[in-house]
């Protein structure tokens, strides 16, 4: 009988059979003592692994759903949302509510829950509610990751409170600071430090915090209302309605936002020092962004 | 039995000795050490042969036949696959059992369970990886042992029934494979299922077809109903159903003998069971030996692969809202996926494998050539090559490199980092990725081998669709790399282009990346880097 090429696959002699089996035995034993071995190591590493990549995942949370409000780094924006990547918040912020829990469970139940209350409030919105228990679009693993990623602020907070990295936590008006005033205590506008330059007016709109009371994208039309300050998608359109020219009316609205209230908000809303806080070049260069209808972001 | 008497008439040593062969025999069920010294030896049995006891006496040996043909024994007869298929499900079984430990069928519990089994149950991730790695091969092996029995001619009168309750085995192996996919509840699993469970819903007429999706799905998505389903589908029902059809198959296999190489008979025999006592194996002790050292072999071979090659992969949570890009089946189903693109569901997910399942299980009543000779059944083996080269086509159809790319920038970010999973970004890791904007129209170079690697592959890849797409001119890259928070990178990808008519477009990804997240591709060496000491690379 003719042998098919792959017949010396077959062990016959029973002999080597049991010393390949045992052999395989010895081979099977070293490799679980190695597994063995580095397991305590391996699955720090994996606990690691998960709170890095919790982390990333709250990262990606933040970006779309809180910077607009808190700050692209955290640093919160005037009138709009307080700080979070502040040492006030996290190392005075607790004692001056007298919150008796972690500062974990204080962010993870802000977030789950938000502050849907307008009581006495110096914020321009509500912080929302973000768990999906109370309506809000977030999974209890979401409200975990943006907790973790916001206390993960910690290490770069505690550095803050030098001149060139102060603190930018903001006074919070239903519940002042016992911390020391004058050391941890001023205010936020007070510490800033003077711009190098003047600022391109995506990053001015952005870090005076007009994101957090302003769409960029979407027009102001009777059926399409900014929930707290106008949209300004169709500005270039609309601003020349007043009976200024254009550009007169957007500075104005700007450094004096009270000479006109549009139709259907209140006075008192937008915060009105920006004059003091942008340069003239500055303030001149966002309002001709916000005019031109192919504006870059 | 009293001791006392038995010590007076016998002396001491003798009774002790008695005694202890006595445990021994019942140990072995049925062979007394002096034999087990002479099958050690080599020497045959005597007669009646007193190695046949235990095959009456054991339960799992009972269903063993006493001997063989020794030409089926030769591991190049049936190169054991049976045996491992069945041997597969055991494993399966016992790491099946170990995870469900630390498992529990919720939405809200399982994918954090599957991270708490990964991070802190000692060989925690060593279970899983198995049981993982088991049900590829299982799958793998199976359809093996198939094409073996096919070659063969072994689906052949007699053995009709045996080749059906095998299709019946495939079958509920592939599904116990597919159920068990959903259970660690990330998108690929979420996805798959999704996929998989909506072409039961082309089942016409419609409402048979809603009606099993429903069932199937608990509810119009998956949620937390399907994800119990299928869970006890998967530990329960299925396991219970493979058991039983095992019996079943098994049984006709030891009822007929297993088939001789067809040389050995004359064509339209059947004499597998007539085995001159010339030419026969015993199971004990040959095929015994023959068979534990070869699983103890695959055993090994088994721990080997799982500990350094091959890693079960857990993606993001599962996600309803959000589909990852190029979502994909596991390998065994790309060819399903493959048919899927080139034809619409109802073919591609519900007719065509039903009729492809009827004919494999009418494969012995189709074929009536009664020769099992491969010279004599050309027809039959040249259309199952083919058969096999168009499944290995339609899987090559089903994998993303096929009909589904998207938006060239897109494709390169995905190439690069993709949205689940590793990629070449993610594995290269936050150490050797420096902070910095790089431009690709300034070829720039750092001082990290690794990372210029990236830059390279970035730039070539742009280039790459810039020749294939001609909607994509004129594109450049530029990375952008920042410190986000201590120990968090942020890492965007910004690409511009021409569009065909010359209006520039560009498009902008973001991720971010954490030192301490370790990225990992599901085939390959794995990284053990983690045990080198912190800081030092
Ligand atoms: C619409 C603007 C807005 C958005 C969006 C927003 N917040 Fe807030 N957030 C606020 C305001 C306003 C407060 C202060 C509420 C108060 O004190 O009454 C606040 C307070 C907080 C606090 C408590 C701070 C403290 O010192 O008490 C945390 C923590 C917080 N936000 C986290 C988040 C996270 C995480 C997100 C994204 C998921 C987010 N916020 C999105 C406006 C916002
Ligand atoms: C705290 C919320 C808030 C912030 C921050 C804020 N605004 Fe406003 N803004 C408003 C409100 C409310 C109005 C409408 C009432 C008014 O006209 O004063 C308004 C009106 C305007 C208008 C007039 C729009 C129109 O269609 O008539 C412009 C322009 C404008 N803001 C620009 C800015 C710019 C630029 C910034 C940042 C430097 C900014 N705002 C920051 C709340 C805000
Ligand atoms: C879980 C899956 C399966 C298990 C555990 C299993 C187990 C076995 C075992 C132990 C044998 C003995 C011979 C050998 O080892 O080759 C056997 C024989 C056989 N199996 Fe399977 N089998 C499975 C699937 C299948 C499938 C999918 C088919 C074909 C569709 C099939 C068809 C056959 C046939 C025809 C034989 C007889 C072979 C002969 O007599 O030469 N089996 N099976």
């Amino acid at each position: 009988m003719k042998r098919p090429w792959y017949s010396f696959l077959y062990v016959r002699s029973p002999i080597v059979k049991i010393g390949l089996g045992i052999a395989s035995l010895v081979l099977t034993i070293v490799l679980l003592l190695f597994i063995g071995i580095i397991e305590e190591r391996r699955m720090e590493a994996q606990t690691a692994n998960w709170a890095g990549r919790e982390i990333e995942k709250g990262a990606e949370l933040y970006a779309n759903n809180c910077y607009n409000c808190h700050g692209m780094d955290g640093k919160g924006l005037p009138g709009v949302a307080p700080a979070l990547h502040s040492k006030y918040f996290f190392t005075q912020r607790l004692n001056d509510i007298g919150w008796s829990g972690s500062l974990h469970d204080y962010v993870a139940l802000t977030v789950a829950a938000g502050r849907p209350s307008r009581v006495q409030s110096q914020w321009a919105q509500m912080m929302p509610t973000w768990s999906n228990r109370f309506g809000g679009p977030f999974r209890d693993d979401q409200v975990q990751a943006v907790t973790a990623f916001v206390l993960n602020w910690e290490e770069d907070a505690m550095q803050q409170g030098a001149a060139d990295n102060p603190d930018p936590w903001q006074y919070f008006e239903d519940a002042p600071s016992r911390a020391v005033v004058g050391e941890d205590g001023a205010p936020v506008a007070a510490v800033t430090p003077e711009p190098t330059g003047p600022r391109p007016p995506q990053e001015l709109f952005n870090v005076m915090g007009c994101l957090g009371c302003h769409n960029l994208d979407q027009p102001q039309t009777p059926n399409n209302r900014g929930p707290v300050g106008p949209n300004l998608g169709n500005l270039y359109e609309t601003a020349g309605t007043h009976g200024e020219d254009a550009a007169t009316y957007v500075h104005n609205s700007i450094v004096n936002p009270n000479a006109y209230i549009s139709e259907g908000y209140t006075a008192g809303i937008m915060p009105a020092n920006f004059g003091e806080r942008m340069s003239e070049e500055e303030i001149n260069s966002l309002v001709e962004w916000l005019l031109d209808p192919n504006r870059q972001r | 039995m009293a001791v006392q008497p038995e010590i007076e008439k016998k002396s001491f040593v003798q009774t002790v000795l008695d005694t202890a062969d006595d445990v021994f025999t019942r140990i072995t069920a049925g062979i007394p050490a002096g034999e087990v010294r002479r099958m050690i030896r080599g020497e045959a049995p005597g007669r009646p042969n007193p190695r046949l006891k235990p095959h009456s006496e054991a339960f799992l040996l009972h269903i063993k036949p006493t001997y063989y043909h020794e030409s089926v024994t030769k591991f190049t007869h049936t190169f054991r696959l049976g045996l491992l298929s069945t041997y597969l499900f055991f494993v399966e079984t016992i790491t099946g059992l170990i995870l469900m430990i630390w498992y529990a069928p919720t939405p809200e519990r399982a994918y954090e369970d599957m991270i708490r089994l990964l991070s802190n149950v000692p060989f925690g991730q060593f279970m899983r990886d198995m049981h993982r790695l088991g049900a590829e091969l299982m799958v793998l092996i199976v359809t093996a042992h198939m094409v073996r029995t096919y070659l063969t001619g072994s689906y052949k009168a007699p053995r009709q029934f045996t080749w059906f309750t095998g299709v019946i085995l495939l079958v509920v192996t592939l599904f116990l494979s597919f159920s068990g996919y959903l259970l660690p509840w990330d998108q690929l699993a979420f996805w798959a299922v999704t996929i998989g469970t909506s072409m039961a819903e082309a089942v016409p007429p419609a409402i048979v077809g809603e009606t099993v999706n429903l069932l199937a799905r608990g509810a119009p998505d998956i949620g937390a109903n399907g994800l119990l389903r299928f869970y006890l589908l998967h530990v329960l029902f299925l396991p219970l159903l493979l058991f039983l059809f095992f019996f079943v198959h098994y049984y006709k296999v030891v009822h007929f003998g297993i088939s001789l190489p067809s040389d050995e008979e004359e064509v339209g025999q059947d004499t597998a069971n007539k085995v001159p006592a010339d030419r026969r194996v015993y199971f004990l002790p040959d095929v015994m030996i023959d068979e534990a050292s070869f699983l103890i072999g695959f055993t090994a071979l088994m721990v080997l692969l799982t500990a350094f090659f091959f890693s079960a992969p857990l993606e993001s949570i599962a996600n309803p809202q959000s589909t990852p890009l190029h979502t994909v089946a596991p390998w065994y189903f790309y060819w399903l996926q493959g048919l899927l693109k080139i034809a619409d569901k109802m073919i591609a997910g519900v007719i065509v494998p039903g009729v492809l399942l009827v004919l494999l299980a009418a494969i012995p009543y189709l074929d009536r050539n009664p020769s099992r000779r491969g010279r004599d059944r050309r027809v039959a083996i040249i259309s199952g090559i083919v058969a096999g080269i168009v499944m290995i086509i339609l899987s090559w159809m089903g994998t993303p490199y096929y009909a589904v790319q998207g938006a060239p920038a897109v494709e390169v970010v995905q190439e690069l980092m993709p949205e689940e999973g590793a990629g070449h970004v993610r594995e290269a890791g936050y150490q050797h990725l420096p902070l910095g904007v790089y431009d690709t129209r300034e070829h720039p170079t750092t001082d990290d081998a690794k990372f210029n690697h990236i830059l390279h592959e970035f730039e070539a890849s742009i280039a790459r669709f810039e020749e294939q797409d001609p909607s994509f001119n004129n594109a450049y890259g530029i990375l952008k790399i920042t410190q986000e928070q201590p120990r968090l990178k942020r890492i965007t990808w910004e690409i511009y282009w021409l569009s065909a008519e010359g209006v520039e477009d560009r498009f902008v990804r973001t991720f971010f990346l954490h030192e301490d997240s370790l990225y990992w591709e599901q085939y390959g060496l794995r990284d053990f880097s983690f045990l080198r000491p912190p800081g030092q690379e």
